[in-house]
């Protein structure tokens, strides 16, 4: 089981520079992760965690400080965690954000009180790697590279006329051999039966529903479509050309390992029929990414951890994402693969290139997308990976020799489970 | 909109194959007067599309120093896209294209310092006295108070065969613009198949493979009182802000491409020493047979051309230029074709990611008219050292550098992920960085896989720069211009 969730502050604006300058501080610290007061790495549990600061270009809001945190488990055992290791750096952090009453590092109750007051879970979300923990997931790119390796040790004629099934009975013995590779033998199972069947429940429930109500609901469903291509028809498009320092300070930070991250809030369409239209399809999104427990959403196999989340009751929408590849690429498969589901949402914030029936065209303007999505994008200030050098693929396929490993496996099934080297 | 043939500089058209002998002058800015004359008079020189020269071609780019320096103001330099207007040496785009140790651009020959390189002029010749007798005239007129000097003249001289220095055959497989159906023909012909791509991957301002015109420089009307240049005709809808209809504005990029210039040098010998070590039999002794094998999955094709998905054991005759193959359904494991080889990195075709035809359609988005020719000798002996410089001008068109040259440089070549492999580059092309992968190649097997170790960059980055081929009007616009700002 993991959990997504975000704590979401207001920044004093007075201490915003001393903020950044802190964080920066922690981001900087080799080894990453394990800056002494805010050492993330020594968590376990936390698969990916970041701080960003987002200002607000239109001045309506306070600058906000969104920490988000992707773990195993639940969210008590989780707080405790951060506290126990982290205490002195939230202090520190939580210092410049207002309604904020601890008296120093040791009032932990008040920090713990502190972050529970300002949790913000996603309305829509979608984990690649589901049902594996941080700790499975290290383990497994370790029993692989150790395999890799052992198949490397033998001289490049060495098996040149062995069968597969005896191929396999090799790697099996070598496991075997290791006691560090002891617990591979222990089959897991990455999701519980119930896990897998209820979102599919979920689903095909709301799919027959809306069929056997479509009767009833077409007369709104045509009023709503004409609302919505009177607003579409209207709606303001106004991009400017990315500007160059932001997509500097954006680009600079990216691209040092395998993985990226990307965080971005918008401003929501004015008005009730937007926030209520983008509410359901986030809602409707989340039944989708439920059912993608395959490393995939919508053809995206690069997707980590996503998180969508209405903030400021619905007007601003938040994005946070840790993915494989550049931004270019990542920007590009969400256009090739994932325009309508993309469209779908981010038609419904300010500025989104102009669209038809609500998923239509949009992000097919790919230029003027892109320009859209640095300008709502925000730098990183913090930003941690357990396993920065994995990919979602990578991670699956490692899991896969793991549950393959030992276990009857037929001559076919043996051939292919070798590919996976 | 129909191809506006007349006004479209040639080289995006045509490699210019009838005109074996090249030569490229990399010019400098003195005086920015004399220079915008020199434009404006070879503005009316430059070999379009339409005009097919039997004995010679030019072709010219400017850099965005150039641009600067030929006195184009600040707001129409600040529509050039970003990519553009860094160039390669700089840091963001280094990291991106993976520029690094030997190849990063501190230890360039030349394009270190973008403002040292203005112009690009490709000269193209029938044989090398044509070439010579061109180049003669050209740097003559440049002598005569151009307020241009030569800062290199990159000489790619004769090329023998379509075989790049490696030993391989090059260039086979290149993307066909729409509306050209004499190119698609004869690249059927030639290959036995055609990507026909949308004319706005390679020229600004027509419609691209989203289907939108791919967007250009724009000029205020103010800016061009002579009214060189054409209407901005892109809808409102697609503009920028800032750009909308009711402002007067005029089209510099219509027409128009970026090309792309490295001059990438090859270290044959120690190619072929490298897989030469590393096919030696138990015996330790070399193995020509092997040799070449492993070379050919390194690149993905044998010496010939034949493409290892159609022949994976041995060279094939008949199959030299060979395209018409994917991945996704002859070679899914890559045992013919290994999924990290170069060809398969350059154009993975059906093969990204599960549906072969979602594959075909994101691929087109990301494809280069390559027009990229040797320099240098070949090598006399391909496993001894000779210490001579040899290599590739590669120089490839796109409209769009950074979702076209450097995302096939990142996203594909230099991916240490790329299809699923994990710490391994382009094993010909790539950067092998021991900072940022693991020096191996897999080459896919069955049963099992075999992994090359320890590789070493074989090619290294000597310069490079990234120019603007504007339409003739563009080159006649920029020559019109009054005075720096």
């Amino acid at each position: 089981m993991q959990t997504i969730l975000t704590f979401v502050a207001r920044v004093d604006p007075a201490k915003l520079a001393s903020l950044e300058r802190f964080l920066e501080k922690i981001q900087n610290f080799k080894p990453p992760g394990q800056h002494p007061d805010l050492p993330l790495a020594n968590l376990k549990k936390l698969h990916f965690g970041s701080l960003v600061i987002f200002k607000d270009p239109a001045a309506k809001y306070d600058p906000y400080l969104v920490f988000e945190n992707n773990f195993d488990g639940q969210l008590d055992e989780h707080l405790d965690a951060l506290l126990e290791h982290g205490a002195a750096g939230l202090h520190q952090i939580y210092d410049h954000c207002f309604d904020y009453g601890a008296t120093g590092p040791q009032d932990r109750a008040a920090i713990a009180a502190f972050l529970r007051a300002h949790v913000v879970r996603p309305h829509a979300y979608h984990i690649g790697n589901a049902g594996r923990s941080v700790e499975r997931i290290q383990q497994e790119a370790e029993l692989l590279d150790e395999i890799e390796r052992f198949l490397d040790s033998t001289p490049r004629h060495g098996f040149e006329n062995t069968s597969p099934v005896s191929l396999r009975a090799k790697v099996q013995q070598f496991a075997e051999d290791n006691p560090a590779l002891a617990w591979a033998g222990h089959t897991q199972s990455r999701l519980t039966f119930a896990e897998r069947f209820v979102p599919w429940v979920k689903l095909i429930s709301v799919g027959l529903i809306a069929l056997l109500a479509l009767p009833l609901l077409l007369p709104f469903l045509i009023i709503y479509v004409v609302v919505l291509r009177r607003l579409e028809k209207k709606d303001r498009t106004d991009i400017p050309p990315p500007g160059d320092e932001q997509v500097q300070q954006l680009a600079g930070s990216e691209d040092h390992v395998v993985q990226n991250h990307m965080a971005s809030l918008c401003y929501v369409k004015p008005g009730k029929f937007r926030r209520a239209t983008l509410r359901a399809v986030l809602w409707l999104a989340n039944l989708v990414a439920r059912v993608s427990y395959h490393g995939k959403l919508s053809g995206l196999d690069s997707l980590h951890f996503a998180h969508w989340v209405l903030i400021d009751h619905g007007r601003r929408l938040l994005f946070l994402t840790n993915y494989d590849g550049s931004w270019e690429n990542y920007l590009d498969d969400f256009v090739d693969k994932a325009s309508l589901g993309l469209t779908g949402i981010w038609s419904n914030t300010m500025d989104f290139p102009r669209t038809r029936f609500l998923v239509c065209g949009g992000a097919r303007d790919a230029t003027r997308f892109k320009a859209i999505a640095r300008q709502t994008q925000a730098y990183t200030n913090v930003w941690y990976s357990a396993y920065p050098n994995l990919t979602v693929k990578a991670i699956d396929n490692n899991s896969a020799v793991r549950e393959e490993l030992f276990g009857s496996l037929d001559e076919e099934a043996t051939r292919r489970w070798l590919w996976r080297f | 909109m129909k191809l506006q043939r007349t006004d479209i500089q040639g080289v995006i058209f045509s490699a210019y194959s009838h005109l074996p002998c090249a030569a490229y002058l990399l010019l400098h800015i003195e005086d920015a007067a004399a220079a915008r004359r020199w434009v404006t008079g070879i503005a009316g020189e430059i070999t379009t599309a339409e005009s097919k020269q039997e004995n010679f071609s030019i072709n010219l780019g400017l850099t965005y120093c150039g641009l600067a320096r030929l006195g184009l103001n600040q707001a129409t330099l600040k529509s050039f896209p970003i990519a553009f207007r860094e160039g390669p040496a700089s840091a963001n785009r280094s990291r991106i294209l993976g520029d690094t140790n030997e190849s990063a651009p501190s230890s360039w020959d030349w394009g270190r310092d973008p403002d040292s390189i203005h112009l690009l002029l490709l000269v193209y010749g029938a044989n090398e006295n044509a070439l010579d007798a061109e180049l003669k005239k050209r740097k003559a007129e440049l002598m005569r108070s151009s307020g241009l000097t030569v800062v290199r003249d990159l000489s790619a001289g004769r090329q023998p065969d379509n075989k790049e220095h490696f030993g391989f055959a090059d260039g086979i497989g290149q993307p066909v613009i729409e509306g050209n159906e004499r190119h698609e023909r004869k690249q059927f012909n030639r290959t036995h198949h055609a990507t026909v791509v949308k004319a706005g991957e390679f020229i600004l301002g027509y419609i691209n493979e989203y289907g939108i015109p791919t967007l250009g420089p724009i000029v205020h009307a103010a800016d061009d009182p002579a009214g060189v240049l054409p209407a901005y005709k892109v809808p409102d809808d697609l503009r920028f802000s800032g750009q909308s209809a009711d402002k007067d504005l005029r089209d510099l990029g219509l027409n128009g491409s970026y090309l792309v210039f490295r001059q990438l040098a090859q270290n044959v010998a120690d190619f072929w020493q490298f897989l030469d070590a590393s096919t030696r039999d138990q015996k330790n002794q070399s193995d020509p047979a092997a040799r070449e094998w492993l070379g050919a999955k390194f690149v993905g094709r044998w010496p010939s051309g034949a493409p290892l998905v159609l022949s994976p054991d041995q060279d094939k005759p008949g199959y030299e230029n060979e395209n018409n193959f994917g991945f996704a359904e002859t070679d899914r494991q890559g045992f013919g074709c290994p999924v990290g080889s170069h060809i398969r990195r350059c154009n993975p075709r059906d093969s990204r990611g599960d549906d072969p035809k979602e594959s075909l359609r994101a691929v087109r988005r990301h494809r280069l008219m390559r027009r990229g020719r040797s320099y240098g000798e070949r090598i006399g002996n391909k496993l001894v050292a000779d210490n001579a410089e040899r290599g590739l001008h590669f120089i490839c068109i796109n409209a769009d550098i950074e979702r076209q040259f450097e995302f096939v440089q990142q996203t594909w070549i230099n991916n240490t992920v790329f299809g699923g492999l994990s710490g391994e580059t382009d094993p010909l092309a790539g950067n092998q960085d021991p900072g940022a992968c693991t020096g191996m190649m897999t080459v896919p097997g069955d049963p099992l896989r075999s992994r090359i170790s320890n590789l070493r960059s074989f090619v290294t980055v000597r310069g490079g720069a990234y120019f603007f081929l504007p339409g003739i009007r563009g080159l006649r616009y920029l020559g019109s211009l009054l005075s720096s700002p």
